[in-house]
């Protein structure tokens, strides 16, 4: 598979060259003018989440449109919805590091970024979304006086741990992936802080024979951590739900059908930032075409495969003949919120289908939004499992219905600045395309080519 | 403040506002007045005594702007303990509160001098310890913030003193024209002191006029008897006794005076035996009701056709001169089984009718009881005689009219609001030339008035009263006035030119004729049992009158006809905030009144529920949201009175419609209409959206035949292991063909478990926190439907989804089976809500507590907490009941008896539908329902094994109704 993708990168470029390209992004940044109003604009987003929060606070989760029967919603469903897309992060790097597609490099670092932002956007609506959340603390097993500990039965229990578990490795994956880059970008640095800055990160990274086989030890060791998260991670998210016996919850197929909806919702974050950033910063010699043709061939895959999801959840309601079941699924393809259902199957797989065709996924413009749709309809995905089955569980006379309020729009938007703003910092400050493994990459190329 | 001790500083506002309740008792600061403002040292006592209170009331105001400042701020700790209490343990005493004037006799609890929670008391021949909302809500109005709290004259506050001089002025005009131009406007009572006092006035001064209005008193009741035996009488019917009871738009399980008489009997009968219902129920009626939804067989009739049917009736039981009448297949088929069902249970048959029905119906059902022998069941009795002669409202307008009314004086009534709309009578009150207003508010009377004289709470009153039935009742103070407000017979005694009479004096010197000799014992006596033995007067004889004549409607249109409210009443319960988030039973509705139309109006003229429609009667309009009742008949309109009010107070101003303004004085019950679309329409905040069953058997129908032929299913297996059981399991059983939706379990359930109260808003957006509901379902034909209700608290499922959703152990299961929920350990991840397959749970979304200066929140149960912000919560089975129980049968050094422990709901319930008790003593009644032939468990296939479970509806052999 690595001799027919081999020459994913344009072998006419010197190691030198793609060294002093992807260290001059932080150190000579080119796009500081689009770069200042991203940053407005994203600021201005999380300053939103800052007032969100405020009045979240001070007045209580009251100010969603949540109620009973709807307990749940904008805060798990963005929970859920956040986690899946930092899940692309970890695939991309991990699994295919571990399979040897070294097609990922190109991809991998921002990538990487990417789901370190996202486990935090999703790590903070469990706490936003407590009553109580000044007691969140009672979640750990800490030795009590009371000799009260958390109950380890409750999915939230186990989501607790999933959550952290993973935002622990991603953090050390991409830290240790980071640091012979940082020692690049050190040793390219001509301003006193940017030295001081870089070769403490770097770690004192010399790049010896020693230090480059500890480094691969220790960066395919955590890969093989991170993997198998993904999947614990969320499908434990899915558990959340499948522990329930709410109609529409209950069901075995969950775990597997979360974990590939968030691949797929990850995957189409991947590809909206790549194409992102290769017109942002030029970078068409690295992120070419090619790789987003791979890139449109995974998310293909995906999305069939949570279209099968999708398939096997209206079997099994059919399948169980359970009278509660039928009356969730009639809810979903015809009730109040059939639009999140219809809109779920109509932004997820109908652009998607797009895909077949090599033009298409070739085409950055194309994907970007193909992708865009995806991410929209995994959006509307998760609203759909959470209302759709609370609105309308067993008994008639608890039946309700849910409207977000502005608050639970502008806590949702504000996230959006939570994860914007610190990836904007990383694209300025951080090379974005991992310089070592695209320059491993490219001399392997060329080494193919010459011998 | 820390000023001089001697000389305070000068008040300031703001800063200053917590110091002035320490000062204005203080003689520092009293002397520091007189030498400030020497005029005010030389006032006479009660002149200053009002001074300072003005003072005070402005320095509230700058620093509170607008709080009245409420006498339950601090609560202090005895020093030294009051003789025969201990703080913590509560008194109880036997009284009563009222409704349209009738007793609903009481046991207050009163925990350290402060009445909580009223329960029916067990003692008393009608009520039997059973209850109905209002008398569960009644001790929140004693607790109303907005009640008038001091004599008002043109709205300044004023002294009772100056009230006297006021009274001394008039009575001195009075004298010298025996009472010429005086007018006193009564509204309905039943107060054996007060008739009393309204006559010795009457002989003091003759010409006095004396005239009752009462917006709904006993509707036509005197005038339809009248019409039907030819006297003014009143109907207690023994359902006890009836094996068939066919109802003519009679709602006799609705709400009202005679509400938990009449469940009470009708549900007795209903379940003489366990293995088939003991009474059969025909009801035909304009608005679907309570006893419609416990109807064998139900048909829709339009208000002004129901006479017809009385008619039809009639005549297929054989009553002479009756035709038959020209009827839908539906109705004819309704007329052959009723009557059959009246003709083989002759003698054990009752027909009902409505009071706020027609004289025709009333003639016709009156002829057709005669033919059946029921007479013997209709418990005619002599009404509760009231003011003799006593003149209408219609009559009162008229006079002040012609100027013959000089004097007015309004004792609890509110013609200024509950006047009909064509009376005019707010401008007509401006033409008397002096108004008192007797009543417990300022309302919209009250407000017109020159004088507004305050009243006490029954709570805190020395009066007396009849229940329907006719039983007297002392009523009794729990409770010392905390307002400047006196007795209505305080005041009636002050108009009698009496000098302060004590209010307990007044009420004793009524009875101390009829109780006669040794007078203390049985006055002692009559107080702790909380009725008066008294001989009853024998009952009428009565006999059917052979005349009658069909209704005259002459105006074509739409049937219009007025209901009270069932949770406001007639409006008199408006600013009480536990009856307004109640959900009306058949709508569910809170916060609001509707105007409520078939199913066919609402095609014919495309509304939805929400809209407004505009309905018009004679020249006069009013406009509200329409909402379409499954099952009302196809051309009646319903309007509910109590609501639109504008003196209510802070919790009862400005909702609704107020039907008052378009009830036409000669037919205030029924008369004609229109109806028009508006095109705009509202949001209502409705507690059920969803009323079709869809299918499902949430509430099971079994017949006679059925019962012996189920089999008892073995629970669902579970994965978890059984937990072992403590002595006690407690387990509760709702017997659904026993529920009349009536609310008073809901409304018992928000009073013992301090509920908090949320708002139209919040119940707009599905927030109420009532920890049991009344869902209420339909089946069948929107036009003709079967109705059900069906109480539904915490499951306490023993396989509990919600338990194992929590991550930090906030909600439990007990070694009793009580799914405890832990209140300061919840961190509110609404997971137990999420996961629970009834949603019985609540969440305090904001902090729904009362601020703890408001006086509402001395009505709190001292022993269950109070939920902060944040905290699921739901039913407990009244753990706090529980406790107290074993605590008593501990210090005995004895198991728990059956039936020791009683839950809220259960007490409250006027037809016992509701049963608590151990499930591991297989003698208990709980244990025993749950071996009956009914019994079911809800949502059985999920395996939660719920403790709480139900029994059955019987349905009738026929089949559908």
């Amino acid at each position: 598979m690595t001799d027919r993708i081999a020459d994913i990168l344009p072998p006419d470029q010197s190691l030198g060259r793609v060294s002093d390209q992807l260290t001059g992004i932080p150190l000579h940044f080119p796009a500081r003018r689009r770069w200042w109003i991203a940053m407005i604009v994203a600021s201005g987003l999380l300053l939103l989440l800052v007032i969100s929060t405020t009045a979240l606070f001070t007045r209580g989760v009251g100010i969603w449109g949540i109620n009973i029967p709807v307990n749940w919603a904008f805060a798990i469903h963005n929970y859920v919805w956040w986690l899946g897309i930092g899940h692309a992060g970890t695939l991309i790097s991990a699994l295919l590091l571990l399979t040897g597609s070294e097609w990922r490099n190109s991809l991998n670092r921002f990538a990487e970024t990417m789901t370190l932002f996202a486990v935090i956007c999703a790590g903070i609506y469990p706490v936003l979304h407590l009553g109580r959340p000044w007691y969140l603390y009672w979640m750990f097993p800490y030795p009590a006086t009371m000799g009260v500990w958390p109950q380890f039965r409750s999915p939230l229990e186990w989501d607790i741990w999933a959550v952290l578990t993973y935002l622990t490795v991603s953090l050390a994956f991409w830290y240790t992936g980071l640091i012979p880059d940082l020692a690049a970008a050190r040793d390219r640095a001509k301003r006193r802080g940017w030295q001081i800055f870089f070769g403490i990160t770097a770690l004192g990274w010399r790049g010896s024979a020693p230090h480059w086989q500890r480094w691969s030890q220790a960066y395919r060791l955590t890969a093989g951590l991170a993997v198998p998260l993904v999947v614990s991670v969320h499908s434990e998210v899915s558990l959340l739900f499948a522990a329930g016996q709410i109609p529409g919850w209950h069901s075995t197929i969950f775990p597997p059908y979360f974990v590939l909806g968030a691949a797929f919702s990850g995957f189409a974050m991947v590809a909206i930032i790549a194409i992102a950033l290769r017109s942002l910063f030029g970078l068409g010699n690295l992120v070419t075409d090619d790789h987003l043709d791979v890139l449109g061939k995974v998310l293909l895959a995906c999305g069939l495969m949570t279209g099968y999801g999708y398939l096997f959840e209206v079997f099994d309601a059919l399948y169980s003949g359970g009278a509660h079941e039928m009356q969730t699924l009639s809810d979903r393809l015809i009730g109040a919120y059939a639009w999140t259902y219809w809109g779920a199957i109509v932004f997820n797989f109908v652009p998607l289908q797009g895909l077949w065709w090599r033009t298409i996924r070739r085409s950055g413009w194309m994907l970007l939004l193909i992708s865009i749709s995806v991410v929209i309809g995994m959006w509307l995905e998760r609203y759909m499992i959470l209302v759709t089955s609370l609105y309308r569980d067993f008994v008639v006379s608890s039946w309700g219905a849910f409207t977000p309020t502005f608050w639970d729009w502008s806590t949702y938007l504000g996230t959006i600045g939570l994860f914007l703003v610190p990836f904007l910092l990383a694209i300025r400050f951080i090379p974005m395309i991992s310089i070592f493994e695209s320059e491993e990459l490219l001399h392997e190329e060329q080494e193919a080519r010459r011998g | 403040m820390r000023g001089d001790a001697t000389r305070p500083n000068t008040p300031r506002g703001p800063a200053l506002w917590s110091s002035v309740e320490e000062l204005s008792g203080d003689p520092a600061f009293e002397a520091w007045v007189n030498a400030e403002y020497p005029a005010a040292a030389t006032l006479g006592p009660t002149a200053r005594r009002t001074f300072l209170k003005l003072m005070g009331a402005s320095f509230a105001l700058a620093g509170l702007t607008g709080c009245e400042k409420s006498p339950f701020v601090a609560a202090l700790p005895y020093v030294e303990q009051p003789q025969g209490s201990t703080a913590g343990v509560p008194k109880y005493y036997a009284t009563a509160v009222t409704l349209e004037g009738y007793a609903q006799p009481v046991i207050a609890t009163v925990y350290s001098g402060r009445p909580t929670k009223l329960d029916g008391n067990p003692d008393h021949p009608m009520v039997q310890g059973r209850s109905d909302v209002f008398m569960q809500a009644a001790v929140l109005g004693l607790y109303d913030p907005d009640r008038a709290q001091a004599p008002t004259h043109r709205g300044e506050p004023v002294t009772w003193n100056d009230v006297q001089h006021q009274v001394e002025l008039l009575r001195a005009r009075w004298s010298q024209s025996e009472g010429e131009g005086l007018a006193m406007l009564l509204g309905h009572s039943t107060s054996p002191t007060l008739t009393r006092q309204i006559a010795a006035l009457v002989t003091e001064f003759p010409k006095a006029r004396i005239y009752e209005h009462a917006a709904i008193g006993d509707g036509r009741r005197p005038d339809l008897t009248t019409a039907a035996y030819g006297q003014p009488v009143q109907l207690h019917a023994s359902f006890e006794d009836c094996d068939v009871v066919v109802s003519l738009d009679d709602d006799f399980l609705g709400v009202g005076p005679q509400q938990v008489a009449n469940a009470r009997a009708w549900s007795a009968a209903r379940h003489r035996s366990a293995d088939k219902p003991g009474l059969a129920l025909y009801v035909a009626e304009a608005v679907p009701s309570a006893t419609g939804a416990m109807a064998e067989a139900r048909v829709a009739v339009d208000a002004s056709r129901v006479w017809l049917m009385a008619r039809g009736l009639a005549h297929a039981c054989g009553v002479a001169g009756a035709e038959a009448a020209d009827v839908s297949p539906a109705e004819q088929r309704w007329l052959e089984r009723a009557a059959d069902a009246c003709r083989s249970a002759r003698g054990r048959a009752l027909v009902t009718s409505s009071h706020f029905g027609s004289d025709a119906t009333a003639s016709w059902v009156a002829r057709t009881n005669a033919l059946l022998g029921a007479n013997a069941l209709i418990g005619a009795a002599k009404p509760a005689p009231g003011a003799a002669n006593a003149g209408a409202l219609s009559e009162l307008a008229r006079d002040i009219g012609s100027g013959a009314v000089d004097t007015l004086v309004i004792i609890e009534a509110n013609p200024a609001y509950t006047a009909p709309g064509e009376l005019g009578f707010k401008d007509l009150l401006q033409k008397v030339r002096s108004s008192l207003h007797l009543g417990t508010h300022r309302d919209e009377t009250g407000d017109l008035c020159e004088w507004q004289l305050p009243l006490t709470h029954a709570l805190e009153s020395w009066s007396d009263a009849r229940s329907v039935d006719g039983t007297a009742t002392i009523v009794q103070p729990t409770i010392a006035p905390f307002y400047d407000v006196r007795t209505v017979h305080q005041v009636m005694a002050l108009l009698l030119g009496q000098l302060d009479p004590t209010p307990e004096t007044l009420v004793r010197d009524t009875w101390r004729a009829t109780l006669g000799d040794d007078f203390e014992t049985k006055w002692t006596s009559c107080l702790r049992d909380g009725h008066v033995p008294e001989q009853k007067s024998p009952a009428p004889s009565i006999e059917a009158a052979a005349t009658a004549v069909a209704p005259p409607f002459p105006d074509d249109g739409l049937d219009i006809v007025f209901r009270p409210d069932p949770t406001v009443w007639d409006g008199s319960f408006a600013n009480n905030g536990w009856l307004q988030e109640l959900p009306k039973p058949l709508t569910t509705l809170t916060w609001s009144n509707v105007v409520s139309i078939s199913p066919a109006l609402a095609k014919l003229k495309r509304l939805a529920n929400g809209d407004h429609v505009k309905v018009t009667i004679r020249d006069r309009s009013i406009t509200g949201p329409a909402w379409i009742l499954p099952g009302q008949a196809a051309n009646t309109v319903a309007l509910s009175l109590g609501y639109g009010r504008s003196k209510a107070g802070r919790v009862g101003d400005g909702l609704g419609y107020n039907a008052y303004d378009v009830r036409p004085v000669d037919q205030p019950w029924q008369t004609r209409g229109s109806l028009h679309k508006l095109g705009t329409s509202e949001t209502l905040a409705v507690t059920q959206l969803h009323h079709r069953m869809e299918g499902f058997d949430f509430v099971r129908e079994v017949t006679a035949a059925e019962i012996g032929h189920q089999k008892a299913e073995a629970p669902q297996p579970s994965l978890y292991p059984a937990k072992p059981s403590a002595p006690n399991a407690w387990g509760m059983v709702i017997d659904l063909d026993s529920c009349i939706g009536c609310n008073a379990c809901v409304a018992a359930c928000t009073a013992e478990n301090n509920v908090p109260v949320v708002g139209s808003a919040e119940v707009k957006v599905g927030r109420e926190m009532h920890w049991l509901r009344i869902a209420r379902y339909y089946t069948g034909e929107v036009e003709e439907p079967r109705s059900f209700f069906q109480p539904v608290p915490c499951m306490h499922c023993e396989q509990a989804p919600c338990e194992m959703g929590c991550p930090v152990h906030a909600t439990t299961h007990s070694p009793e089976g009580v799914n405890q929920m832990v209140y300061n350990r919840c961190i509110g991840t609404r997971t137990c809500s999420s996961y629970c397959p009834y949603k019985v749970r609540r969440f305090n979304f904001f902090d729904y507590r009362l601020a703890s200066d408001a006086p509402e929140h001395a009505a709190h149960n001292p022993d269950v907490t109070v939920r902060s912000r944040g905290v699921m919560e739901k039913c407990t089975y009244c753990t706090q009941r529980i406790e107290a129980a074993h605590v008593a049968a501990d210090k005995e050094n004895r198991p728990l008896r059956d039936g020791e422990i009683v839950t809220a709901c259960q007490s409250a319930c006027p037809t016992r539908a509701i049963v608590f008790g151990d499930i591991n003593d297989p003698a208990s009644d709980v244990s025993r329902l749950r071996r009956d032939g009914r019994h079911y468990v809800l949502l059985e296939e999920q395996g939660t094994r719920p403790r709480t479970t139900y029994l059955a509806r019987w349905k009738s052999a026929e089949g559908q109704g």
